[in-house]
């Protein structure tokens, strides 16, 4: 447990920031993998820095919103 | 030779010799000069084992794609969290990463302890120079081989990419221990927070291209759009900066007016 700690803080530290961009991978891995959804491929770039964007957004407004 | 990915190792690795750099001096100043150096030379040495091992089996055995698409994910999750503390600190919101406040407190701190400057050989100095070197030595090498690997292109192999990062990171820890050598401070003339930003901003344009060339994204304008990325991150910082500041503003102008009423309530109750 301490070890998997440890390489959380040192990988990131933050549970937004890690959950957001592994859904993202997800949906990344989803549009690249399955053929149904392979007419996304060319916005998924688009879709990589939006999440990112997005991801960063959230994890400052909740700083921000939590200190009162 | 690749001259972006020197330049980039050069300023992520900037930021973890300053901070382990920091360690060493508190040490050598409050302990001895013998303790810390064993201990960072001592970290140094198993670095150097760990990169030797572990880094050419991860550039001759992985395949690019995938290692772009790991190294990538990585990236952003270094450039994020290094970018939302820099941000934090610029909108006021979080206190400016202090690296004078950061060694007179280790200082104190050792004090308590009854540690003296001795000639001598302390475990805990050791052990204390050791652990700092070799976690921050780790993100050095880190850096460098994510950064090489992964620039690797049809007139530079990943051995090159790798060996440019390295000179990068290298000139980074002799800039560093020079400056520190000069000063015979810890760095405290050194902007942290804007190295830290900066470097925040690089490390997430390159997470995101490489990521997403990992996930077959093809570029427009090839590697220059990690240009366009840079520009992009910067720009919604700038925002998330004014966006942030507002509200420390505004929860400011909140505890100014509060004071006075829970004064008077005080007052009302003593009454």
């Amino acid at each position: 447990m301490k070890v998997i700690k440890a390489v959380y803080n040192f990988l990131v530290g933050d549970m937004i920031i890690l959950v957001g961009i592994l859904i993202t991978v997800v949906i990344l891995t989803l549009i690249l993998d399955v053929p149904g959804l392979q007419s996304l491929k060319v916005i998924s770039g688009v879709i990589l820095i939006v999440a990112i964007l997005t991801v960063l957004t959230t994890t400052l407004l909740r700083e921000a919103l939590g200190n009162k | 030779m690749q001259w972006a990915v020197i330049a980039a190792a050069f300023l992520a690795s900037a930021v973890e010799f300053v901070e382990a750099f920091t360690i060493v001096l508190v040490v050598g100043v409050t302990i001895n000069w013998r303790s810390s150096l064993a201990g960072a030379l001592a970290a140094a040495a198993t670095l150097a084992v760990i990169v030797a091992t572990l880094g050419v089996a991860l550039v001759r055995y992985v395949p690019i794609e995938y290692l772009r698409l790991v190294v990538g994910i990585i990236l952003i999750l270094f450039g994020l969290k290094w970018l939302k503390k820099a941000i934090l600190r610029y909108s006021g919101l979080k206190a400016i990463h202090d690296e004078e406040a950061i060694f007179e407190e280790n200082r104190a701190r050792l004090r308590a302890r009854g540690e003296v400057i001795a000639p001598r050989f302390e475990p805990f100095g050791v052990l204390l120079s050791y652990k700092s070197v070799l976690l921050e030595g780790l993100e050095v090498a880190f850096i460098v081989i994510t950064f090489g690997s992964s620039a690797a292109n049809a007139t530079c192999n990943s051995t090159c990419g790798i060996g440019s990062a390295a000179i990068g990171a290298a000139a980074a820890g002799i800039l560093v221990i020079f400056a520190g050598a000069v000063i015979r401070a810890p760095l405290t003339k050194v902007p942290e927070n804007t190295l830290k930003f900066v470097v925040g901003v690089m490390l997430t344009s390159f997470g995101t291209f490489w990521g997403g060339e990992g996930f077959g994204v093809n570029w427009p304008l090839s590697d220059a759009f990690i240009l366009i990325l840079v520009a992009l991150y910067l720009l919604a910082s700038f925002v998330l900066v004014m966006i942030l500041r507002q509200r420390k503003l505004q929860l400011d102008q909140a505890k100014t007016r509060q004071a006075p009423a829970a004064l008077q309530e005080q007052a009302e109750v003593s009454r």
